[in-house]
């Protein structure tokens, strides 16, 4: 659980789930996907396996460079279609994956993510509308997956900001 | 005329307007907590623009992992920021006001381009809670911040909200 509500997703190879004990492999996902008022029948893209061993540190180019694409172009192709976008961290340093999830699976051929681990598209309603990340930041805040998270304020907070990871 | 004061200490408004995709964004929400380089200018078709915004460009490398961002406003459509940006190799945010809703109320309108109605080129560092730390004016190119002039602005932004990571 995060400040912002609750992170857990499972996969399973086929279907997502939030529940609790849910089957498959368990990922964190931005919490901010699970926020708000889900939308129903949306399309994810989940490029991610279920095998423990398909993961790779964040700070690796290939998925520095994901999520540069995404910022550059995945999410502006996306247009209206977009819902939101997060990553699926397996802890502080390893990245699992990622789940777009759009009204229409037109340009998933296109996912910059699927360079990274293959995609499997699964119809859901587990995902609520999120603004895009303005970008340009690529780095992660306090181990929320990508593109959540943010510093604390300093009123907020009585200190000057979060841990860098 | 400008209805707020522009100065360094001065709080910049909240815009509100749609970014390079079409969507609503507002600028406390882009900045996300983060130090802010914010941006105004007259648009795609300006050489000095073309030439500056060459530069942010390559200094997105640097924001990207430093928890800084940049956004762009200008009076371009949402879909033509979205072709000049894909040109530029820019990931961070363009701000469309082409219904020129903010000019005046920022008293920052272009006045000698009588065809395109521009923004007057110009530059804001802010802080998260989107306090002017530094104005720059760019009508004249060199008005506007070096990179360094940047790197310097964004050091001194994050020293001040964020003593815990000990910047020297």
């Amino acid at each position: 659980m995060t400040a912002e509500g609750p992170s857990r997703v499972f996969f399973d190879g086929q279907r997502l789930s939030t529940d609790r004990g849910g089957s498959g492999r368990r990922f964190r996902a931005d919490p901010r996907c699970f926020a708000g008022a889900p939308v129903r029948d949306a399309y994810a893209h989940v490029c991610a396996l279920v095998y423990e061993e398909a993961k790779l540190p964040f700070d690796t180019p290939e998925v520095q460079q994901a999520r540069r694409d995404a910022l550059a172009w995945w999410i502006p192709l996306l247009g209206d279609a977009f819902i939101c976008l997060t990553t699926l961290a397996v802890d502080s340093v390893n990245y699992g994956g990622a789940v777009t999830v759009t009204t229409t699976p037109s340009f998933f051929d296109e996912d910059p993510f699927a360079r990274l681990f293959p995609g499997t598209v699964v119809r859901t309603d587990l995902f609520s509308a999120v603004l895009p990340p303005p970008g340009p930041v690529v780095e992660r805040y306090r181990g929320v997956a990508w593109p959540g998270g943010r510093h604390p304020s300093k009123e907020g907070s009585g200190r000057g900001g979060g841990t860098p990871v | 005329m400008g209805s707020v004061a522009l100065r360094a200490g001065e709080p910049f408004p909240d815009l509100d307007l749609p970014d390079h995709v079409g969507r609503q964004r507002r600028l406390s929400e882009v900045s996300g907590g983060d130090p802010l380089a914010l941006f105004f200018c007259r648009g795609w078709w300006c050489p000095k623009e073309q030439r500056y915004l060459r530069e942010l460009a390559r200094i997105q490398d640097e924001f990207e992992v430093a928890y800084s961002r940049i956004v762009v406003v200008s009076v371009d459509p949402s879909e033509v920021q979205a072709a000049f940006r894909a040109g530029l190799g820019a990931r961070f945010t363009f701000f469309s006001d082409a219904e020129r809703r903010w000019l005046d109320e920022l008293d920052l309108r272009e006045t000698t381009d009588t065809v395109h109605d521009p923004y007057l080129p110009s530059a804001f560092t802010l802080f998260p809670d989107l306090r002017i730390h530094r104005a720059y004016t760019g009508y004249w190119f060199w008005g506007r911040p070096t990179m360094e002039e940047l790197r310097q602005d964004m050091r001194a932004i994050t020293m001040a909200i964020r003593p815990d990571w000990r910047l020297m």
